[in-house]
Formats: C-alpha cells, sequence, structure tokens
C-alpha cells in the first residue's frame, strides 16, 4: 500500500491488520507518516495504489449513506482537534452524533441543546463538565483536548484513532485519557490505532508497536516483546 | 493505579449573551418596521399586470445586442471604463494607505479624542454616493476626466482608509510588541512586525475595491462620465433592454477579470512558491506589480489627464461659484421636516435591502464558495451558475433594477429597496463565498469523517465560524446601502435620493448642501450602529 | 551553503536585479505617461471632431463644443454625433468637438462653466441655463418646435375614454418623465394645474420615470396609472407599433414652446460677434431630408429668440423649477 502527496511518498509498502481488541502504538519520528496512516484508517485519505479495509469494507467504494454509516463507526482524535471555536463545548460533544441525528434535531440542538446528560457523562469523565456551555475557543489547548476525547465518548466508535491524543496533558490527565479510549476499545469490540511520541506511553497502554520511519514501518511488535530501549531505536535511525 | 480528577462541580446553566439577543431582537424589529414602512405587511404590493414588461427585460438577456457597429461603441467604452477604474481605484488605494495611518488606533494609541476625530472627518468623504461627488465635481472641474477619476477616488479614498486602518488594528499585537521591546523604532517595529500579518487582507481589500471601482466607474457614466455606463445609460432611457444586456455582459467580463486577478494575488500571497534556499521573488506577483502600474500608466495616459486643472482659476472661480450657492444650507421648517421623512425612508429602503442581501447571502454562500479538493461535476456546475449570477445581479446596476421591479411592483419604498437588495446581494454573496472559502476546512472534514450527513457538517462545521464574518460583511455593507439608496431614489420609492434629485434638478444649492448633510449624518450614524453591533458579534 | 548562510546571518542581501529593474521601469513608465498626456486629448472630455483638431488646440480654425440631450432615442443620436459635428464643421469652418452628456443638471452646469459653448436643450433647461449664464441666447428651433404638445396617456384598465378633462386623472397612480423636462414634466403640471388637479397630488406622490420610453412602459405595466410624454415621441412609437396595447391616449395639451439650441458668451468672445448669426443662418439653411434633420426629428430648423421661453419661465418660478 501506498500514499503519495505530490510528488512524495508519504507512507510505502506498509501491509498492516489491527485485529479486535487490539490497541496499536504508532510511533516514530515528526514526518514519519503516523497522522497519514490515522488519515488512511478513517477514509479521508485514499491509497494511491493498495487498499485499506476497515471494520470489513472498503472506504474508497462506498458513496453517501453507506460511507457515513461506516465512518460512524470509527472515532477520530485529530492532532489540531479540529474542533469549531464559535461553538459551545455540549455542540462539539454532540458533534460526536451527529451520524445518528436528523437535520432537523441537529439544527434544533444549535439552539437549545439535545441530550445534555450524557454530554455531561462525557465531559465529567474528562474532568470538564463545569464548562459545557462554555465557548469551545475560550478553552485551553488541553482542555480542547479532553473535549475532542469527550466527542468520542458520546460516539462510541468501534474503531479508535488518535493522534497524539495527549499531547497538551499532566501525566495524569493523559493516563486517565488513554483509560478512557481504552475502555472504548474494550466496550465497542473493535481496536485503537493511536499514534504517540511518549514510548513509555506506548507500552503502558498499547498492546502492539508500530515504528514509522520515513513512510516505511521499521518496528511491528507486541508491546510486551519490547523495552524503551527497543522503541528508542526508533527515533534514531534516522537516515 | 487511582486517578486524581477534580471534584464534582454543580453544571452550570446555559447562559445565553444578553448583548447577543438585544441586538437581535433589536434587529428583527427594525426589519419589522420597515416592512411595515414600505405597506409589505398592509395593502397590495405587487403589480402582476406588469409582468410582461418585466419579461422583455428578463428575455432580453438571452438575445443581447451584437451587431457590429454597437460592439465597437461597447469596445472602446469598456476603455474608457478600465480607465477610470484603474485610476480611481490607484488614487483610492494611495490615499487609504495615506489615510489608514492617519487614522488607526496603532497610531494615536490611548489618545480616543484625537482618533474619533479623524474617524469623523473621514466620515464626510465617505457619506457621499460617488455618483453625487460626480455631479458636485462636474460643477467644479467641467468636462475633465478628474471627474470621473476623483468621484471614484475620494470616497472610496476614505472607506479604504477606514478599512486598512482595522485591518492593521486588528493585526495581534505580540511581533510588533516584541520589537519595540527590544528598542526598534515605531516605524520599522510597523514594518517588520504589522505589514507582514496585514499584506494578505490588504491587498485582497484594494483587488476588491478595483471591482467596485469598475461598477462605480458605469454609475458614473450614467451621470455623463462616459464609459460603458454612458452607453447603458442611453440605452436604458430608450429602454433597449438588448443593448443594455449587452452592456452589463461587458461590464460583468470586467469584475471577472477583475475577481479572478485578485483571487490568483492572493491565492499566491498565501500559498507562495518560494524556494527555501534563495531569496527569489515570485515572478508571478511580480508580474502582477508591473501589469498594474502599466495599467494606471496606461489610464493616466489614455484619459489625458492633467494635474494643472486641478489648481487651474477656473476651478477656483466655480469653487467660489458653488460655494456662494450652497451656503447657508436651507433650514426651514418645512423642508426640515421633508427632508426627516425622506431620511426614515431612506433608513427603511436601506434596512429591507441588507436584511434581504443577508439573507440571500447566507443561503447561497455555501453553494457559491468554490470548494477545495475534489467534488461533483454537478455541484461544480451549480456552483459556477450561482456565483456567474450573483455576478450579474451586481453588473446591473440600481437604477434599472429599481425601473424593472417597478414593472411588478406597485410605486413606494419596496422597489427602490428590492432594486438595492438584490445588488447588495450580488455583491454579499460574493462576500459570504469567499469568506466561507476562506475557513478552515478541518472542522468540518471532521464531521465528515465521523459520518455526519452533508447538511449537520455544515450546520456544525461551517455556519457557526462563517455567522461572524457574513454579518460583518452585511453590517458594513448596511452603510453602503444607505449611501445607494441615492441611486434608487427616484421613480417615487423616495428618500433622500429622491428629494436630492428634486433640488438638484431646480438648482437649489442652499437644499442640496441641507440633503448631504442629512446623508452624511445618517451615514456616521449607522455606522456607529453597525461598529457597535459588530463588536457584540465578536 | 556559505551563500546562504550569509543571508540568513543577515549579511549582504542582493536583491534580485529583475525586480529592480522591473519597480524603475514601472516608475518610468508613468512618468513618461505624465508627460505624454500633456499633448493628448481625453477620450472623455472632447470627442473626436471632425478634423481631429481639438478644443485647445492653437490652430488656425476656432473652435466649439457642442452637446445634446434629445428626448428620443438619444442613443441613435450620441452615437451618430459624428454626422452633425462634421457638418456644422464644414459649414462654419470651425473644429467641432461633440461632448457626451446625459444628464441635464450636468449639461447645465457644463453650459455655465463654459465646458459646452453649443446645447441643444429643452424648454425649462434652457431657461435654467440661460438663467445662471449671462449673455446666452437662443438660436434656432425645430419647426415642431413653436407649436410643441405633450400627450396624457392612460392604462386601458382605468376604462378612461379620451377627453379634455383632466381631472379624472387625479385619483390616478401618475407618472411624469424626467425631472427637468418640459413636456414630460413642467407643462403637463401647469395644463393640470389650469384644471385644477395639483400636479404633486397624486395617490403615493407622483412618479419620475426618468424618460418618455420609461413612462410608456409604467403605464403599460399598470405601475402607474396614467403618464405623461412627449407627442413627438408618442406618434413616432404609435406609428412604429412598439405601443402596449394597454396604453391609450387620454389628451394632448395645448401648444407650447420647447426645445432650442442655446449659444453661450463664451463662445461668442472667443468667435465673434456674428457667431450667433451664421449658428441661425446654418441651421435654418439646412435643405430638407438633410441628415442632421433627421437625426433630430424635424422638417426644418426656425429661428427663435428668448422671449418665446417667457410663459416656461413663469410656469418653472410658480412650480418652483426656477428660483
Amino acid at each position: 500500500m501506498e500514499v503519495r502527496f505530490g510528488g512524495a511518498a508519504a507512507l510505502t509498502g506498509i501491509d498492516l491488520t489491527v485485529a479486535a481488541g487490539e490497541r496499536v502504538a504508532v510511533i516514530g519520528p515528526s514526518g514519519a507518516g503516523k497522522s497519514t496512516l490515522l488519515a488512511l484508517a478513517n477514509g479521508s485519505v485514499a491509497p494511491t495504489a493498495g487498499t485499506v479495509q476497515v471494520l470489513g469494507a472498503v472506504p474508497a467504494a462506498l458513496r453517501g449513506r453507506a460511507l457515513r454509516q461506516l465512518r460512524s463507526r470509527v472515532g477520530t482524535v485529530h492532532q489540531h482537534l479540529e474542533l469549531v471555536g464559535q461553538l459551545r463545548v455540549v455542540h462539539n460533544v454532540n458533534a460526536g452524533r451527529l451520524s445518528s441525528w436528523s437535520a432537523g434535531r441537529a439544527a434544533w440542538s444549535l439552539l437549545r441543546p439535545q441530550g445534555v446528560p450524557e454530554v455531561l457523562d462525557a465531559l465529567g469523565a474528562v474532568g470538564l463538565a463545569d464548562r459545557v456551555f462554555e465557548r469551545t475557543d475560550r478553552l485551553s489547548g488541553g482542555q480542547r483536548q479532553r473535549v475532542a476525547v469527550a466527542r468520542l465518548l458520546v460516539q462510541r466508535p468501534e474503531l479508535v484513532l488518535a493522534d497524539e491524543p495527549a499531547s497538551a496533558l499532566d501525566p495524569v490527565l493523559t493516563d486517565r485519557v488513554l483509560e478512557l479510549l481504552a475502555g472504548l476499545v474494550t466496550e465497542g469490540g473493535g481496536g485503537m490505532v493511536a499514534s504517540l511520541h511518549d514510548p513509555a506511553l506506548a507500552l503502558r497502554h498499547c498492546t502492539r508497536v508500530v515504528g514509522l520511519v520515513a513512510g516505511r514501518v521499521v518496528l511491528d511488535a507486541p508491546a510486551s516483546a519490547l523495552t524503551l530501549a527497543d522503541l528508542a531505536g526508533v527515533y534514531g535511525a534516522r537516515r | 493505579m487511582t486517578t486524581v480528577l477534580p471534584a464534582p462541580v454543580a453544571v452550570p446553566a446555559l447562559q445565553r449573551v444578553r448583548a447577543r439577543w438585544a441586538w437581535g431582537l433589536g434587529a428583527v424589529a427594525v426589519l419589522a418596521w420597515s416592512l411595515v414602512g414600505a405597506k409589505l405587511l398592509s395593502g397590495n404590493v405587487v403589480n402582476p399586470a406588469g409582468s410582461a414588461q418585466f419579461g422583455r427585460f428578463a428575455s432580453a438577456a438571452l438575445s443581447p445586442a451584437l451587431d457590429r457597429p454597437f460592439l465597437g461603441v461597447l469596445a472602446s467604452s469598456v476603455l474608457i471604463t478600465v480607465a477610470y477604474a484603474a485610476l480611481g481605484a490607484a488614487l483610492a488605494v494611495a490615499l487609504g494607505a495615506l489615510g489608514a495611518v492617519a487614522v488607526a488606533r496603532t497610531t494615536w494609541g490611548r489618545r480616543r479624542l484625537g482618533w474619533a476625530l479623524s474617524r469623523g472627518v473621514l466620515a464626510v468623504p465617505r457619506g457621499l454616493h460617488e455618483a453625487v461627488w460626480g455631479l458636485l465635481l462636474v460643477n467644479l472641474l467641467g468636462l475633465d476626466p478628474w471627474v470621473g477619476v476623483l468621484a471614484i477616488g475620494i470616497p472610496y479614498g476614505a472607506v479604504t482608509a477606514k478599512v486598512f486602518a482595522d485591518l492593521v488594528d486588528e493585526v495581534p499585537r505580540g511581533g510588533q510588541e516584541a520589537l519595540l521591546a527590544t528598542g526598534v523604532g515605531r516605524l520599522p517595529a510597523a514594518l517588520y512586525g504589522l505589514l507582514p500579518p496585514a499584506s494578505g487582507g490588504l491587498l485582497a481589500y484594494s483587488f476588491y475595491r478595483l471591482e467596485c471601482a469598475i461598477r462605480s466607474a458605469v454609475v458614473l457614466g450614467l451621470i455623463g462620465a462616459g464609459g460603458l455606463g454612458y452607453q447603458l445609460s442611453l440605452s436604458f432611457s430608450a429602454l433597449r433592454w438588448d443593448e443594455v444586456w449587452s452592456a452589463v455582459y461587458a461590464l460583468s467580463a470586467l469584475c471577472v477579470l477583475a475577481v479572478v486577478a485578485g483571487r490568483a494575488v492572493r491565492r499566491r500571497l498565501a500559498a507562495p512558491r518560494s524556494s527555501a534556499d534563495r531569496l527569489r521573488r515570485d515572478p508571478a506577483l511580480t508580474a502582477a506589480v508591473l501589469v498594474t502600474l502599466a495599467g494606471v500608466a496606461w489610464s493616466w495616459w489614455y484619459l489625458a489627464v492633467s494635474p494643472a486643472t486641478l489648481v487651474s482659476d477656473r476651478t477656483g472661480q466655480q469653487l467660489a461659484y458653488v460655494l456662494r450657492a450652497a451656503w447657508p444650507p436651507d433650514t426651514d421648517g418645512p423642508f426640515l421636516r421633508e427632508v426627516g421623512t425622506a431620511a426614515v425612508d431612506t433608513v427603511q429602503m436601506s434596512v429591507i435591502a441588507i436584511a434581504l442581501a443577508t439573507v440571500g447571502a447566507v443561503l447561497l454562500a455555501g453553494v457559491a464558495a468554490s470548494p477545495a479538493g475534489r467534488v461533483s461535476l454537478p455541484r461544480r456546475l451549480a456552483g459556477i451558475a450561482v456565483r456567474l449570477a450573483l455576478l450579474v445581479l451586481r453588473a446591473v446596476p440600481p437604477p434599472v433594477w429599481a425601473l424593472v421591479l417597478l414593472f411588478v411592483l406597485l410605486p413606494g419604498v419596496l422597489p427602490g429597496a428590492l432594486a438595492l437588495g438584490v445588488y447588495t446581494l450580488g455583491v454579499l454573496g460574493r462576500l459570504a463565498a469567499e469568506a466561507t472559502e476562506e475557513l478552515d476546512p478541518r472542522p468540518r472534514d471532521a464531521l465528515a469523517a465521523l459520518g455526519a450527513r452533508p447538511v449537520a457538517g455544515w450546520l456544525y462545521g461551517v455556519l457557526p465560524a462563517a455567522t461572524g464574518p457574513v454579518l460583518a460583511f452585511a453590517l458594513y455593507r448596511w452603510e453602503v446601502a444607505i449611501r445607494d439608496t441615492v441611486l434608487v431614489g427616484l421613480l417615487g420609492a423616495g428618500g433622500l435620493g429622491a428629494l436630492l434629485a428634486s433640488r438638484l434638478a431646480r438648482f437649489d444649492w442652499g437644499a442640496v448642501t441641507t440633503v448631504l448633510v442629512a446623508l452624511v449624518l445618517l451615514t456616521v450614524a449607522v455606522d456607529l450602529v453597525s461598529a457597535r453591533a459588530r463588536a457584540a458579534l465578536r | 551553503m556559505s551563500r546562504r548562510r550569509a543571508v540568513r546571518s543577515g549579511g549582504p542581501l542582493e536583491l534580485p536585479s529583475t525586480t529592480r529593474r522591473g519597480f524603475l521601469g514601472g516608475g518610468a513608465a508613468v512618468l513618461a505617461a505624465a508627460l505624454a498626456a500633456c499633448g493628448r486629448t481625453s477620450p472623455v472630455s472632447s470627442s473626436v471632431s471632425s478634423s481631429g483638431g481639438t478644443a485647445s488646440s492653437p490652430g488656425a480654425r476656432g473652435s466649439l463644443s457642442i452637446g445634446a440631450i434629445p428626448d428620443q432615442d438619444p442613443q441613435v443620436l450620441q452615437r451618430l454625433y459624428g454626422t452633425v459635428a462634421d457638418s456644422m464643421s464644414t459649414a462654419l469652418d470651425l473644429d467641432v468637438a461633440y461632448q457626451p452628456v446625459t444628464d441635464y443638471g450636468a449639461a447645465v452646469s457644463l453650459f455655465r462653466t463654459g465646458d459646452l459653448d453649443l446645447v441643444w436643450f429643452g424648454g425649462l433647461t434652457g431657461v435654467q441655463a440661460r438663467l445662471q449664464t449671462p449673455g446666452a441666447e437662443p438660436i434656432a428651433q425645430r419647426d415642431i418646435d413653436a407649436d410643441f404638445h405633450s400627450v396624457f396617456v392612460v392604462n386601458t384598465a382605468t376604462g378612461l375614454a379620451p377627453s379634455d378633462d383632466l381631472t379624472p386623472l387625479a385619483p390616478l397612480r401618475f407618472s411624469y418623465g424626467s425631472e427637468t423636462s418640459t413636456s414630460g414634466r413642467l407643462m403637463p403640471a401647469w395644463f393640470l394645474q389650469q384644471q385644477g388637479v395639483d400636479p404633486q397630488g397624486f395617490p403615493g406622490g407622483p412618479g419620475f420615470s426618468g424618460s418618455h420610453d420609461a413612462t410608456l412602459a409604467l403605464v403599460a405595466a399598470g405601475t402607474y396609472q396614467a403618464g405623461v410624454l412627449n407627442e413627438q415621441v408618442w406618434t413616432s412609437r404609435a406609428a412604429d407599433g412598439s405601443v402596449d396595447p394597454a396604453v391609450v391616449r387620454y389628451a394632448r395639451t395645448p401648444g407650447y414652446h420647447d426645445y432650442h439650441w442655446l449659444l453661450g458668451p463664451g463662445a461668442t468672445d472667443r468667435l465673434g460677434e456674428d457667431l450667433g448669426d451664421r449658428l441661425t443662418g446654418y441651421f435654418t439653411g439646412l435643405p430638407a431630408g438633410n441628415d442632421v434633420l433627421e437625426l433630430f426629428g424635424a422638417a426644418s430648423f426656425v429661428a427663435t429668440e428668448a422671449g418665446n421661453y417667457d410663459q416656461i419661465e413663469e410656469i418653472g418660478r410658480q412650480l418652483g423649477l426656477v428660483s
């Protein structure tokens, strides 16, 4: 499988399968292709060569309702969070269930927020219940990261994709967020792919570690078989 | 492992932002008042019998005049219009750049009084429509190309100064302050810390002004300054719709050129093709600068503009004549009451116009914005169709809209308001589409990635972010609409425009002064209200 | 590599020469244009005259700038102005420059400022121009202008039958033509007033359509139930069958003086006291069927004098259009 942007290959020769219940950490230096790998998995980037199968379907072959249904089963925490700053927190969290809401309900909710109890539960889990009606652009970077996670908790996806989901959080909250995501995987019966900068986190929260360097897989092993030194090698393996 | 989370807190109640709700309710109330004033809610306003006349206008759109002699006339007229627009816009940008320094908060710092006074001075040139400037300047300069150039340059210069100042003022202060803190002088600090972040906006606005200048050059042609507008006005007065449409299409083509050039330069500036290791200018941007300079030089030569006219004895004499005739303003009671009534009509007309334009722009912006990335063919065609329709809406001058809408509506405030509304929709729709294009596409993509349907994606990903800029544009255009009512005031639509025309027809300069003062005051008032409303929106 | 580092560390920075040359070139072009402009005639302030000369060129022949805003088919005359300029130029041995003007108010002002020497004015605008320009004299009018008429038209839906009684028009939505038009506004308003109808008192106030053709179209549409226009335009539109059947003639006004050529004092000062007589001679001497007569819709031009417009001036004062 291969992905090219313009002339440059972002990923080449990738062949990965994530089994149900697996929690895969993707590690590697900046620019290695981690975000691209996650974008492939949620269907927002199509491979130039090869195929991507997600939850038993090929996103590139789907259109309209079928594609939306598949996508509603995949939850993503984006690296840049992709929240709408002008909306209140409650709406950004509710955005996680837009796939199951009618257009009318979605519109009405902007005027009179719908399903506030579930939103409060999700926000409570990340410690943000008191900011539910705050405008999102008034929050700090770490708080917004937790809103993005709360969106996922409301969405209840089967496959969890997380791009640096805890980069702006303190150690306690980082562990908490990764536990929540792991809980989603257990509950949904799918898997998780998370790109992580911190090798220690990868070993602590994931079952398998994939190392990417310059668009190629250089490491793929169960977390239990790896040490911090093994992972440090991925960062050292520059060309 | 135990997680320590903050103790459960009381969930806050959903609180509406009071100021915004107050402004929203106020806007609805003013709109309702305007609609009542336009008799929309009381009695019949439609005249279905006139649909045949309207149909003649509309169907001529498909069969514009294409005979050779007329096309020849149009071709030479296009050159004049282009020359006026280029010189007028160049003058406006030059005046605007100088004026911006004089009215920017950055310049005045904490001296609020000085800042407020300098803004107040700008209101006079800004409050009068280009056509009004044209009529006044004809009296000073006679048949001189300066009339057209100054009639565009003066009011546009004032508007540009205000917008440039706002753009510079809104740039985040960090970079400049960091430089000042290291002891860099004020000017270099502005050059390095303020101008680079503001330059994209400044350039985009300059090109927008160029497109506006083309349309204004046509409006000036209506009062005799030559060019496309002059041909359009001749054909219009004889209701030769086929020729009117040819002129409108020629004007549309010019506007398309201005828009496309502006967009290309803007995109290039946003994503410059520079090589990191060598200092090299982007050839496309260099070419744009050179073409602009050459265009201005050609316009100067083509119109044979001579600075000597401005300082000639004759100009001084005519200025004295007009000032003597215009002072003192007419202040007798019945006339002032007439001005008051007309001012109310003008406000109502502008409110209906801007409401129509805003609703239309919000609905069309999504389709009109050219989407990034791959899109289906029907979607692409729909986008092009809407953009062209918006272009034609603003290429047909408001007086023409006023007459053809009067065919199907009964006389009153409404035809004028709607004429202004569809014209403003043409302008606002384009601005809204551009604002939509410039939004960060990622939130919407993220919603699509989690399976939200397109309508929901638009509601949650685009609407919240686009509302602010689009309403800000609408409030800004409201002030412009007040001035534009001058163009549609005749034909029984009333307002200050009709009053102005009737006093000009009598050469009653004292009364003309009063009406102009009223117009300026109204513009200032609307500017203040819209500035406060915009502040509440932020 | 070393050069790169020099730039990054703030070393001497090489500006690409093309850019510098470009800006210099641009500047030079502006300057050159400014100089060139001095010897050029603006396409807007002085239209091509018959001989290619200009109003300001110090040629052997004198020059005259003329303007006209005809009521009927203005686009035809304005686009064929060469015919008029050529004819006058040949007959009078003058450089004649035709100035495009569409607005009566602007024409009056331009006549006052001396930008226009000879203008084809309507009755009312001629009076306004003469009052603002001491020394101006009317020199010729068309045969039809000595006994000009307006016609009131009504939409057939009103059910009104042609009559000389104007009072049934009072309760109708009514449109004049242009605000300063003699035949489309001033005289009809006066005749209405004569019959006891308030010329400003129509329901919702009278409209000002802006042109005779627009009046016809608006009455045809029924937006206005009645209107008034120049008889010449009505006759010509009726003859070529372009009048909508929904519009019928209701009444014809008595005769009055209308359009005329008005000569400004500046031209007389420049070109001799006899200029007025020469122009009158030129206009009245045009042979039947001449192109110029055709353009102005006349069989011939005849001499006229200021006294012919006293009635218009008086009515203008009464209606507040002349001050």
